[in-house]
């Protein structure tokens, strides 16, 4: 039985509108990605958690060269800093900055069908 | 006693090469062999490093083609891929296999074609830049590879001031170097006003504080500590560290430290007996401005915090107090992607040689490498010593 967090969990909740996070039982560290084992202390005993999906800006970029497969420029990622972890995600028709109360809103999803977190600036 | 000793050193221009890519290795390969006085007979394993051959040419399984195409076929070949890391990768395990007793000499190098020459439009090359960022949880979000150093730059810029104008004073300076370097994909110098004029890619990088798509080759041999003497310019290396660090973004503690850069040069100034400080100048990882402002401060170059106002300063120019990319880095030489590390490597070399022509770092002894993959959760730091 592997413990930690599943990309499909992780998916699952955010198509739920719920952000998954995995705290770890040995050094207390919460990460927001899925992980088998803790990626600050390798310990492999962590706790499921439902993250805030209210935080502040930590930091972000608004790119204006898109990849291949992404039809529109000018749109913000930034990394949400949510408490206990961080989370990127993606913010359109927004200007936020650094510090800036932002909440989840949604998700978007990729040509694979990959989600990522939309946020709305507060 | 040295862990090794670069004996040999080659690699092509850095620019657009309408060649396939096991003819431009060969191109490096063969000019540092010959450099070394090795032949291949001699050689006992290739080091080989390309990134991105399988998604951008549809060309996998390099190492033996490479191999053969230089007339290395039957000795064992490992191939590398660690983003932009590549190279410096390779070369580290090659040091270590040397210092080892496992070779005596090997060959070490790397390729990459990046430029429209390969089929692929800008679009499309960033895409599979962006591959080095995590699959599922940055990729969806539209991030990429700018826009992965602009995530750290901002934090860098919120936390101690450094500002548009700082970044754009490591365009320039790099650019100038570049100048000086026959073989760097832009010969020309360039202003802060016109790094600032630039179109947006990712902010806060405009279109001159990234580094250009690039193709090219280099290549190094690397032979044992005590068979160094048998050629005719051997460079000492004298330390390599390399570490990992936390993926993605999100769940690193303190994404603009660069913590994989701090690890990876305690090491390898560790094994040096020799701390920044005794560093005569250093080749870092600028694949944007604000990278190579992250890299000075992670090699203990100069103080946290300092990076920006270093570079407006003339700090990290060739005639300053800690001169950065005498090449011209990424920014001006180039960065076919498997190619970097080891054209570091190259670069350090003819310094310490004095072979260095007009860019020449005035009696440089002692040098340091830093390349970095992906969001720099791959980082090898190299220390190299003229031999005594
Ligand atoms: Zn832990």
């Amino acid at each position: 039985m592997t413990e930690g967090l599943t990309h499909d969990e992780w998916t699952a909740a955010l198509r739920d509108g719920r952000l998954l996070g995995a705290t770890c039982r040995d050094c207390g560290a919460t990460v927001g990605a899925p992980t088998a084992a803790c990626p600050h202390c390798g310990a492999r005993s962590l706790e499921l958690v439902d993250l805030p999906t209210r935080g502040a800006v930590y930091t972000e970029t608004t790119i204006e060269v898109p990849p291949a497969g992404v039809e529109e420029r000018g749109y913000q990622v930034a990394v949400v800093d949510l408490g206990d972890a961080r989370v990127t995600g993606r913010l359109d028709d927004e200007a936020v900055a650094i510090g800036d109360d932002v909440v989840l809103a949604g998700f978007l999803e990729d040509d694979q069908g990959n989600p990522a977190p939309r946020f709305e600036a507060v | 006693m040295a862990r090794a000793a670069v004996v040999g050193a080659g690699m092509t221009t850095f620019g657009v090469h309408d060649t396939p890519l096991q003819e431009l290795f060969a191109a490096a390969a063969l000019e540092a062999l010959d450099d070394a006085g090795v032949e291949t007979t001699d050689v006992e394993a290739l080091y080989f490093g390309n990134a991105m051959g399988g998604q951008a040419e549809n060309d996998t399984h390099l190492g033996p083609t490479a191999a053969s195409h230089v007339g290395l076929a039957g000795i064992p070949v490992q191939r590398y891929e660690d983003a932009c890391a590549t190279s410096a990768n390779a070369f580290k395990n090659a040091v270590q296999a040397v210092d080892a007793g496992i070779h005596d000499v090997v060959l070490v190098g790397g390729v990459e074609r990046c430029t429209p020459e390969t089929g692929k439009d800008t679009a499309a090359m960033t895409r599979i830049f962006a591959s080095a960022a995590h699959r599922q949880y940055e990729q969806p979000a539209g991030l990429t590879f700018p826009g992965v150093f602009a995530l750290l730059t901002k934090r860098h810029m919120h936390e101690y001031g450094t500002t548009e104008e700082q970044l754009a004073h490591v365009a320039v300076k790099n650019h100038g170097n570049g100048a000086l370097n026959p073989r760097a994909h832009f010969g020309r110098e360039t202003s802060v006003e016109a790094v600032l004029d630039g179109p947006v890619v990712a902010d806060p990088f405009r279109l001159m504080d990234c580094c250009p798509f690039s193709d090219g080759a280099s290549a190094v041999v690397v032979v044992a500590d005590d068979l160094a003497d048998s050629h005719d310019a051997p460079v000492d290396v004298a330390g390599v560290g390399h570490a990992t660090g936390v993926v993605p973004i999100a769940d690193k503690a303190t994404p603009h430290v660069t913590k994989p850069a701090r690890d990876a040069a305690a090491a390898a100034y560790e094994q040096a007996g020799a701390g920044a400080d005794a560093m005569d100048f250093a080749e870092v990882h600028d694949c944007f401005t604000g990278a190579e402002v992250l890299a000075s401060e992670a090699l203990g170059l100069v103080e946290d915090g300092q990076g920006g106002v270093a570079a407006a300063d003339g700090r990290t120019a060739r005639d300053g107090d800690v001169p950065i990319n005498p090449s011209g880095g990424l920014k001006a030489k180039g960065h076919p992607i498997g190619a970097t590390g080891t054209a570091q490597i190259v670069e350090l070399a003819e310094h310490l040689r004095g072979e260095a022509g007009e860019r020449q770092i005035a009696d440089a002894e002692r040098a340091v490498a830093h390349n970095l993959g992906g969001d720099a959760a791959t980082t090898v730091v190299s220390v190299m010593e003229a031999r005594p």
